[in-house]
């Protein structure tokens, strides 16, 4: 099956350095997509079914615990694996991430290697 | 170098795939895509072709496009396409390579942030530069100030230097590594020839550690293969290096003034300790005071007390014969004997007058007396060595007497003093000066004696009663003998219900019968000074019609 990743978040300079990170897993054959708010999100996440999610939280039109909420709860999409991104310092988040059904639950600024990392073990990728 | 392949430029998610086919299409064009191994990415291939136009990156071939003219169309549009792509990747890489450092440094800041020693701060500087600098060793040293010596405060790794040399080859190292720069040594000759590193070391790269801009020591990492450090390593380095200084300093600073403040401390303690033994504890915390600073002029307080006051007998004479110096050795042996006894009984010194004591028993009137038995049970061992060494032995009397006490702090502003003010502290001095005519070790009044709930455990006899000098009430008194030899008590214990009879008439002011109960004392026991100063009394009442008060009360008119 093709293994498909979404990268949301609205600040494009994040979006970049996600993509930049996990570069690899592109030629690797992992089909990359990009959302800038949690609507476009969402209707990409209900056409595509991506098989994981790095979600900002802190966004405009629908934030991110309200995307994962709607399609971990709603949509019952179970199989979509959803990776919550805060900023430091707001780690209060992290019970409100469970939960609305976030699998993981990661801090900014983010440290690379740990994103490839998770990316890798979701995908059942070898390194 | 970045990885671009045409197949992505040609992706479906770009743009570049569907130009390139809407071009093709309209200008009727017969042309196709091969990538560098020769794979068809995009059209047919033809026997034949015309154009043959190839595509790169960075002087990198990565694919070739072939057919008739459109192919050098399509190349300039791929060549165009695959360049901004590398662009936008080689920014991308850039922007990730900062994003790193920042995560690094927010996260070596963290971990900064939560210690405050100098020796961890410095191990997880090592740690963090190590994860991002090859090296197969790291340490930091510093200037130690005061000692003038280098100091290890961690290393990691592989040992990398010889230890001994740091402290011996300082006048180089202060030209190379401790010089206040950060660098990339290419040649490390100089270090390998004089010692300090080992022969193995074949790459260095150090910063400063530098607060203020004074350098306070270095972080040095080495390997043992020829490294090329670029100057990003050595960039990172010297974030690292102005980030732990900093924290490194500050842990210093914790450190002293950790130091001074113990060094304070411990000075106050043993200035505590100090005054403690010229103002008793006792005294400040009777006061209600736990420490001497809280002191003040006008503090006060009334208890009862038993105090207790001894002095050597005939001691002018005695030191007539000493000089100074032997006078004040004397004293001081005696007195080292003396305040044990009465601390070990809970009483306090209150003040040393040469070769007098004046003693305060807060607690109980039987705390005095055990201290009273035990002082003379030292001067009779001191008087064991007095006699070997061929000196006079001593004699001392106690006298103590339980009643008010007022403690309190006089004097001006600039000269306090503890002192204490009480009719108490006169009796007590009146009695320990009755103990010569009565020729006893041990004078209590009754108000003391009536103190003590356990009189059983003591050997006592009474006095009678006696008119002290300026004092309108008789005062009663007892004897001790507690602290006399074996024999001597054997024999006060035989004789003591005759000298209590004696006593007894005496109080009367049956006088008559009174002699002829001491004189059976006397005969009995001829040492009994004491009886024997009743005897004389009461003869001396009974020929000469003498009584002082009219009753049978023994007047002291001297002291």
């Amino acid at each position: 099956m093709e293994q498909k990743l979404l990268i949301v978040d609205d600040e494009a300079h994040i979006r970049m350095l996600i993509g930049q990170t996990l570069e690899e897993l592109e030629d690797e054959g992992v089909d990359f997509f990009t959302a800038e708010n949690g609507e476009q999100a969402l209707e990409i996440i209900q056409a595509e079914k991506p098989q994981l999610v790095f979600l900002d939280v802190m966004m405009p039109k629908m934030n991110g615990m309200e995307v994962c909420r709607r399609v971990k709860k709603e949509l019952g999409l179970n199989d979509v694996f959803i990776v919550l991104l805060t900023a430091k310092g707001q780690e209060l988040d992290r019970q409100k991430g469970q939960e609305v059904g976030a699998d993981v639950y990661m801090t900014k600024p983010f440290d690379p290697e740990k994103i490839l990392e998770k990316a890798r073990e979701v995908l059942h990728l070898q390194n | 170098m970045l990885k671009l392949s045409l197949k992505t430029i040609l992706s479906k998610k770009n743009d570049t795939a569907s130009i390139i086919a809407s071009l093709s299409q309209s200008l009727n064009a017969n042309i196709w895509i091969e990538d560098h191994s020769g794979n068809i990415l995009l059209g047919n291939r033809s026997e034949s072709y015309k154009v043959e136009k190839i595509i790169k990156v960075d002087d990198e071939v990565v694919g070739v496009v072939k057919g008739d003219e459109t192919a050098n169309i399509v190349a300039a549009i791929l060549n165009q396409s695959i360049q901004k792509e590398a662009e936008k990747k080689k920014l991308g890489s850039e922007v990730l390579n900062l994003y790193q450092e920042i995560n690094l440094i927010y996260n070596f800041s963290e971990r900064l942030a939560q210690t405050i020693e100098a020796p961890t701060i410095s191990a997880i500087t090592l740690e963090e530069a190590g994860r991002v600098i090859k090296a197969n060793g790291g340490v930091v040293l510093l200037w130690d100030e005061v000692t003038q010596r280098l100091k290890i405060l961690a290393s990691s790794g592989e040992l990398f230097f010889v230890e001994e040399k740091l402290y011996s080859e300082i006048r180089l190292l202060s030209k190379i590594l401790l010089n206040g720069q950060s660098e990339i040594i290419t040649d490390v000759s100089p270090l390998l020839d004089a010692g300090i590193l080992l022969p193995d070391v074949r790459s260095v790269i150090y910063s400063s550690l530098k607060v203020n801009k004074r350098t306070m020591g270095a972080i040095i990492l080495s390997s043992n293969e020829f490294v090329q450090y670029t100057a990003a390593d050595l960039k990172l380095l010297t974030t690292l290096a102005l980030q732990s200084s900093a924290a490194i300093e500050s842990a210093l600073l914790y450190e002293k003034n950790l130091r001074e403040a113990k060094e304070r401390e411990e000075a106050m303690r043993l200035v505590y300790e100090a005054t403690g033994k010229f103002v008793p504890y006792e005294f400040i915390g009777s006061l209600g005071h736990n420490v001497i600073t809280d002191v003040r002029l006008g503090d006060q307080v009334e208890k009862i007390v038993t105090v207790l006051f001894s002095d050597i007998r005939d001691y002018t004479s005695l030191s007539e014969r000493m000089s100074p110096e032997e006078n004040f050795k004397f004293v001081c042996s005696f007195n080292e004997r003396m305040g044990p006894a009465i601390r070990r009984h809970r009483g306090f010194i209150n003040q040393y007058l040469g070769d007098a004591i004046m003693a305060i028993f807060p607690h109980n009137a039987e705390d005095a007396l055990l201290a009273a038995i035990e002082m003379q049970k030292e001067v009779q061992d001191l008087n064991k060595i007095r006699i070997s060494n061929d000196q006079i032995p001593i004699q001392m009397g106690v006298g103590m007497h339980t009643g008010p006490l007022i403690m309190g702090i006089t004097g001006d502003e600039n000269r306090m003093d503890a002192t204490t003010i009480s009719d108490t502290v006169n009796i007590a001095s009146r009695l320990e000066s009755l103990t010569k005519h009565y020729s006893v070790n041990i004078i209590l009044s009754d108000s003391s004696l009536k103190q003590i709930e356990q009189k059983e455990g003591f050997h006592l006899r009474s006095l009678g009663l006696v008119q002290l000098k300026g004092k309108r009430e008789a005062v009663e008194i007892h004897e001790c003998f507690d602290s006399n030899t074996l024999p001597d008590m054997e024999k006060k214990l035989s004789t003591l219900a005759a000298f209590n009879e004696g006593v007894s008439f005496f109080l009367n002011k049956s006088f008559h019968e009174a002699n002829l109960a001491f004189k059976r004392v006397v005969d009995t026991d001829p040492s009994d000074h004491t009886a024997k100063f009743f005897y004389r009394n009461s003869r001396k009442i009974i020929d000469e019609g003498v009584f002082e008060n009219g009753a049978g009360i023994v007047a002291m008119h001297e002291k």
